[in-house]
């Protein structure tokens, strides 16, 4: 029973993990750069519903929009500010650009917000109880749990018709590929890395959230390391797939929770990360990475 | 005829280097133009700061009769301007339909009216329109890329070396279907390496040199003219 218990964890976690990793993904797909910024965007997203609802006692379902608009907005002025400016410039200045942004944010939430926990508030509370009890109660699924993965595999499937099927989301598949080409078929590239920094961006308000819910002590770095982790999950998965992000996301999650429960609580990030280099030495796309292959 | 395109004295550069020195050339309404010269003549460049890829220093582009020299390469294309790059660029992991469907991007999404066109033309697309692109054998990308760009109805297509990297079986059918396009009115732009088979499918043609225009005229007196034979043509 705790072997599934500790499963269900690790699978709810690496669903957070998976819905980060979407945002890495998407826009490094298209904008080829790593936006690491996108983890402090969901400690973003967690404060506005933090405030919605325990200051000012909005309903929490209006906590949660509230701070999807807010990170789709922030995500927006983030690219248009920092990135676009260097879209010609070498990935590097990108890269420390992201850095820098990444602070800054920070910063900010702790101006703001003071550097004090938040102690975030359980939604997830149904006739006192909080989880599902099975088996007479030996084994107790959290609602949050249940949830994260609902909305993982929500967002999953939602994601995948949207750039399979409509004309905006296949115009983003066809700026990942070749911006060049795409401006030559009338695609507008600087719009449709903006619409991917905004998805990514709503995207990390909900991961901020459920993240909040499962772990709910709220600092000015919340996001920081998740993100990184996240993005450990896309490159794991391999960076520009989405259903890689979500299996890179849901593989980390368990092997955190298993390498906590059953190995060593201080050594579960090394364990994590050792993880990662073994997949990255035996292949280097990531498990569902694509193989570039040219054709002249 | 009416003027579809009229190039004036443009000045290209990468960085340093000057690629496009004080070009001028037109395009008439129906006709088919080509662009020969040698590799790094600055025929490719041409083409992609007509199409708002690249900006030139001076000059101007006027397309329709409207200065385009400032106007954006996506905007462009609702213009009336398609441009089959070279190397044809195809969305190698988009399927065929899905690159048409990119072809018709402006339109929203292509008619059924639209796409028995085009695979009427190209049989071997309609064959393998589930496929994904990069599977494709180059003459059929080649086709592809033409597909995506006449499926977007434009007033000028420009085309990139079609011929590249292309079996001889293979060139003759693309020049075949330019002729085709021609009949049916289609006004294009042609830039070629392969300065013999573009000297005849074509109505007028302009030489390049390292940057400049060398020489124009007809295509049949070009084909025939002592310095072409002998720079262009093997003797």
């Amino acid at each position: 029973m705790t072997f599934l218990s500790h499963l269900i964890n690790g699978i709810s976690l690496g669903s957070v993990y998976a819905i980060i990793a979407l945002g890495y993904t998407m826009v490094y797909g298209i904008a080829k750069m790593l936006n690491f910024a996108h983890g402090d965007v969901i400690m973003v997203g967690a404060y506005i519903c933090f405030f919605a609802v325990a200051t000012y006692g909005l309903p929490p379902i209006v906590g949660v929009l509230l701070a999807m608009v807010v990170c789709t907005a922030l995500g927006m002025l983030i690219e248009r500010l920092a990135y676009k400016p260097l879209r010609q410039a070498p990935s590097l200045a990108v890269l420390i650009t992201a850095i820098g942004v990444s602070y800054f944010l920070q910063n900010g939430a702790q101006l703001l917000w003071s550097a004090n926990n938040k102690m975030f508030p359980n939604f997830l509370n149904f006739g006192g109880k909080t989880g599902l009890s099975l088996f007479d109660g030996q084994l107790t699924i959290s609602w949050t749990a249940i949830v994260t993965v609902v909305a993982c595999v929500v967002i999953m499937i939602a994601l995948t018709l949207f750039t399979g099927k409509t004309r905006i989301g296949k115009a983003m598949r066809a700026c990942s590929e070749d911006k060049g080409a795409a401006e030559l078929m009338g695609i507008n590239v600087n719009t449709t890395i903006s619409v991917t920094f905004a998805i990514g961006s709503a995207l990390a308000a909900i991961a901020g959230v459920l993240l909040c819910s499962a772990y709910p002590i709220l600092v000015p770095t919340t996001g920081s390391m998740p993100g990184i982790k996240a993005f450990t999950a896309a490159v794991f998965g391999g960076i520009g797939s989405i259903p890689g992000a979500l299996l890179g996301g849901v593989l980390l999650g368990v092997i955190e929770i298993f390498a906590k429960a059953y190995i060593s609580t201080q050594l579960s990030d090394a364990i994590v990360f050792a993880v990662l280099i073994i997949v990255l030495l035996v292949k280097p796309t990531g498990l569902l990475g694509k193989q570039i292959r040219e054709k002249v | 005829m009416a003027t579809m395109l009229k190039v004036d004295n443009i000045n290209v550069y990468y960085g340093a280097i000057h690629a496009v020195k004080d070009v001028s050339f037109h395009v008439d309404e129906g006709e088919v133009v080509t662009l020969i010269g040698a590799n790094g003549a600055g025929k490719s460049t041409i083409l992609k700061t007509v199409s708002g890829m690249l900006r030139t220093k001076t000059g101007s582009i006027e397309f329709v009769g409207e200065n385009i020299s400032h106007t954006e390469a996506h905007k462009l294309v609702y213009k009336g301007l398609a441009h089959v790059p070279e190397g044809r660029r195809i969305f190698q992991q988009m399927t065929v339909l899905e690159n048409l469907e990119m072809g018709a991007y402006i339109h929203k999404n292509p008619t059924k009216e639209e796409l028995e066109d085009i695979f009427e033309r190209f049989p071997r697309l309609k064959e393998r329109r589930s496929q994904i692109a990069g599977t494709l054998s180059g003459g059929e990308q080649q086709m592809l890329a033409m597909g995506r760009a006449l499926i977007s109805h434009p007033k000028l297509l420009m085309l990139d070396e079609p011929s590249m990297g292309l079996a001889p079986i293979l060139v003759e059918q693309i020049f075949d279907i330019i002729k085709e396009l021609h009949k049916a009115g289609t006004t294009i732009l042609l830039v070629e390496q392969n300065a013999e088979m573009a000297l005849k499918v074509a109505d007028r043609a302009y030489v390049l040199e390292t940057g400049s225009v060398a020489m124009s005229g007809t295509g049949a007196e070009l084909a025939t003219s002592d310095a072409i034979k002998k720079a262009y043509l093997g003797g």
